[in-house]
C-alpha cells in the first residue's frame, strides 16, 4: 500500500469486536464498531463497568479481539505501533518510580538518550521543565499526570489513546488538563481517542462521542459533537448547543446504565 | 536527653563493654595461663598481620575473591533466573519443582561431590559458595518479579520495548527493593560457605589460616583469623548496605509516600 491511500484510511478502524476475558467467559466487548478519521478527537462514554478499559487494550493492540478486526490506517497489528501512544488510568501506577521526570519522559522514546532535545520540548509542552529532576512521586498528582501525558507525545505519535486520564485529579487540575490536551492536539495535529465516564468532559473535547451500552458492550450511538474550536471552558459548556448535546448523551447513558441495574 | 544524646549513650555502653570483655581476658589470661587463653597482644598482633603482607596474600585476598566470586555468580544467576521466572509465569510448573527441591538442600552437604567433582580447586569452593548464596536472590527476584505493576509492563509494550528490554528496563528494576533483601541474607551464607569449603583440602584462605593455627596450637592466631571473618562480614554487610541505599534510593522516598499515602 502507499502512503497516500494510507493518508485516506481512517487512523482506527474498529470493526465488529468481541471479546471475552478471560477465555470463554461472558463476552465484555459485543459487536462492537466505530471508525476514527485523522485529526478527530473521539470520547468514548458508557455505563461504568462496561468495558470500556478493555476496549482500550484491544484499540491500543495490547489486547487482540476474539473475533473482528481492529485496523491502524488500514493494517492489523499484533503490538502497539509505533505511532499510537497511551495515556493510562493510574498515573502513579503508570510512571515508573525509580526514574526521574526527565527519564520518565524519555522512556517514551526508549530512553534513547540522544533525543534531549524533543524531552525537553514535551517537558515545555506540559509545563514540567522545573520539576524535570525530581521523582514522580515528588510531585503532586496533576504534574504526575502532565509527565505521563508528556511521555506520550514524545514520540509525536499520531494517535493519543487516553484511558479516563483526568479520573483522579481533584476538579481544578481536571479543567486545566483538559484544556492542556486539547491545545496539544490541536497545535501537534493528533488523532485523540478518550475513554472516559465523564460526560460532560466527553461532550466539551470531542468532535465524535461514542455511547457504548452495558456489558456486553457495544456502539449505541455516535454523536457528532460540531462545537466550534477552540473551546472554552465557560462559554462553551455555556451554549445551548453544548447543553443539548449534553442532554442527548447523558439521556443514552443514563438509559445504559438503568438497563444494568434492572 | 538530647538526640544527639540518645545516639551515643548506646555506643558508650557497647565500648565500655567491649573493653571490659577486654580486660577480664586479659587478666584472666595473665593469672591462668593456658592454650586456650592467649594474651590480647598476642591476637592482635595476629590480627594486623593478616591485613598485609604475606598474610594478606596467602589469607584474606584469596577468600575475598571467592567470596566476591561466588557471590557476584550467585547474584547473576539469581537475578536472571529469578526475573524470567517471575515474568513468565508458564515457565513455573517446568522449572519450579527442580528449585524447591534443590534450595533445601544445605550448600554444606554438596561440598564433598563438589569436591570429588571439581577437585581441591579454586572453582569448586567458587561453585560451593555460589550454590549456598544463589537461591535467597533467586527466590527474592522471582517474587519482586511477579509482583511488577503490570500497567508498567503496559507502557513498556505500547513504547515498544522487546520482551528482553522490558525483563532489564522494568522488571529487574522494579524487583530491586527485593532482590537486595535477598542479596543481604545470601551474603551471610556466601560467609559462611566461604570458610567451610577452606576447611577442605586447601592451603589458602582464612578459613584454611585458622585450620592450620589451630593444629599448630597457636591459639591466638585461630582467634585473630575468627575476629577477621567476623570483620569482612562487617565490612562487606556494610557495603551491600552503602550500594542498596545508592541504588534504592527511589524506593525509600516512594514507598515512604504510598504508604503514609495508604495510612
Amino acid at each position: 500500500m502507499d502512503e497516500s491511500a494510507a493518508m485516506n484510511e481512517p487512523i482506527l478502524a474498529v470493526d465488529n469486536i468481541t471479546k471475552a476475558f478471560p477465555a470463554g467467559a461472558t463476552p465484555i466487548l459485543n459487536g462492537l464498531t466505530f471508525r476514527q478519521e485523522p485529526g478527530q478527537f473521539v470520547a468514548v462514554v458508557g455505563p461504568s463497568g462496561c468495558g470500556k478499559t478493555t476496549l482500550l487494550r484491544c484499540i491500543a493492540s495490547l489486547m487482540q479481539p476474539d473475533t473482528g478486526s481492529v485496523l491502524h490506517r488500514g493494517r492489523h497489528f499484533d503490538n502497539p505501533p509505533p505511532w499510537l501512544s497511551v495515556v493510562f488510568q493510574d498515573y502513579n501506577r503508570s510512571l515508573f518510580p525509580w526514574l526521574s521526570v526527565r527519564r520518565n519522559v524519555a522512556f517514551g522514546l526508549r530512553g534513547s538518550g540522544a533525543d534531549d532535545k524533543r524531552v525537553d520540548e514535551a517537558l515545555r509542552a506540559v509545563n514540567l521543565e522545573h520539576a524535570a529532576d525530581l521523582y514522580p512521586w515528588q510531585v503532586s498528582g496533576g504534574m504526575q499526570q502532565r509527565c505521563a501525558l508528556a511521555r506520550s507525545i514524545v514520540v509525536s505519535p499520531n494517535l493519543l489513546l487516553l484511558d479516563e486520564p483526568f479520573a483522579s485529579v481533584d476538579a481544578q487540575t481536571r479543567i486545566d488538563l483538559q484544556d492542556m490536551v486539547m491545545e496539544i492536539c490541536q497545535t501537534m495535529s493528533l488523532s485523540a481517542l478518550l475513554v472516559t465516564h465523564d460526560i460532560d468532559e466527553a461532550v466539551f473535547m470531542a468532535d465524535k462521542v461514542v455511547v457504548l451500552s452495558t456489558r456486553p458492550a457495544r456502539v449505541v450511538e455516535e454523536i457528532a459533537i460540531d462545537l466550534p474550536r477552540p473551546r472554552d471552558q465557560l462559554a462553551t459548556k455555556e451554549t445551548p448547543e453544548f447543553l443539548h448535546l449534553r442532554h442527548r448523551v447523558y439521556t443514552l447513558v443514563r438509559k445504559q446504565a438503568q438497563k444494568s441495574s434492572r | 536527653m538530647t538526640a544527639k544524646g540518645r545516639h551515643i549513650a548506646p555506643l558508650a555502653w557497647q565500648a565500655a563493654t567491649i573493653l571490659a570483655l577486654v580486660a577480664v581476658w586479659q587478666w584472666a589470661a595473665l593469672t591462668y595461663p593456658a592454650v586456650y587463653l592467649p594474651p590480647i597482644e598476642r591476637i592482635a598482633r595476629g590480627y594486623i598481620q593478616l591485613w598485609h603482607g604475606e598474610l594478606l596474600h596467602s589469607a584474606l585476598l584469596p577468600s575475598l575473591r571467592r567470596l566476591g566470586l561466588g557471590f557476584a555468580i550467585a547474584i547473576l544467576a539469581g537475578c536472571v533466573t529469578g526475573v524470567v521466572l517471575g515474568s513468565l509465569r508458564s515457565l513455573d510448573p517446568w522449572v519450579r519443582p527442580t528449585i524447591e527441591y534443590l534450595r533445601y538442600i544445605p550448600a554444606v552437604a554438596i561440598l564433598p561431590a563438589s569436591l570429588i567433582l571439581f577437585g581441591a580447586t579454586d572453582q569448586m569452593r567458587i561453585f560451593v559458595i555460589a550454590f549456598g548464596s544463589v537461591f535467597p536472590v533467586l527466590i527474592a527476584a522471582t517474587d519482586g518479579a511477579r509482583r511488577v505493576d503490570p500497567i508498567l509492563l503496559d507502557v513498556a509494550r505500547a513504547v515498544g520495548l522487546s520482551t528482553a528490554e522490558r525483563l532489564v528496563r522494568v522488571v529487574l528494576p522494579a524487583s530491586l527493593p527485593s532482590i537486595f533483601s535477598g542479596m543481604r541474607v545470601a551474603l551471610s551464607i556466601a560467609l559462611v560457605m566461604m570458610v567451610i569449603s577452606e576447611l577442605i583440602a586447601a592451603d589458602d584462605g582464612l578459613g584454611f589460616y585458622i585450620l592450620r593455627n589451630q593444629r599448630l596450637f597457636q591459639t591466638a592466631n585461630v582467634y585473630a583469623g575468627v575476629l577477621t571473618i567476623g570483620t569482612v562480614g562487617l565490612g562487606l554487610t556494610l557495603a551491600l548496605l552503602a550500594v542498596e541505599k545508592r541504588v534504592l534510593s527511589w524506593h525509600r522516598g516512594w514507598r515512604g509516600l504510598t504508604e503514609t499515602g495508604r495510612g
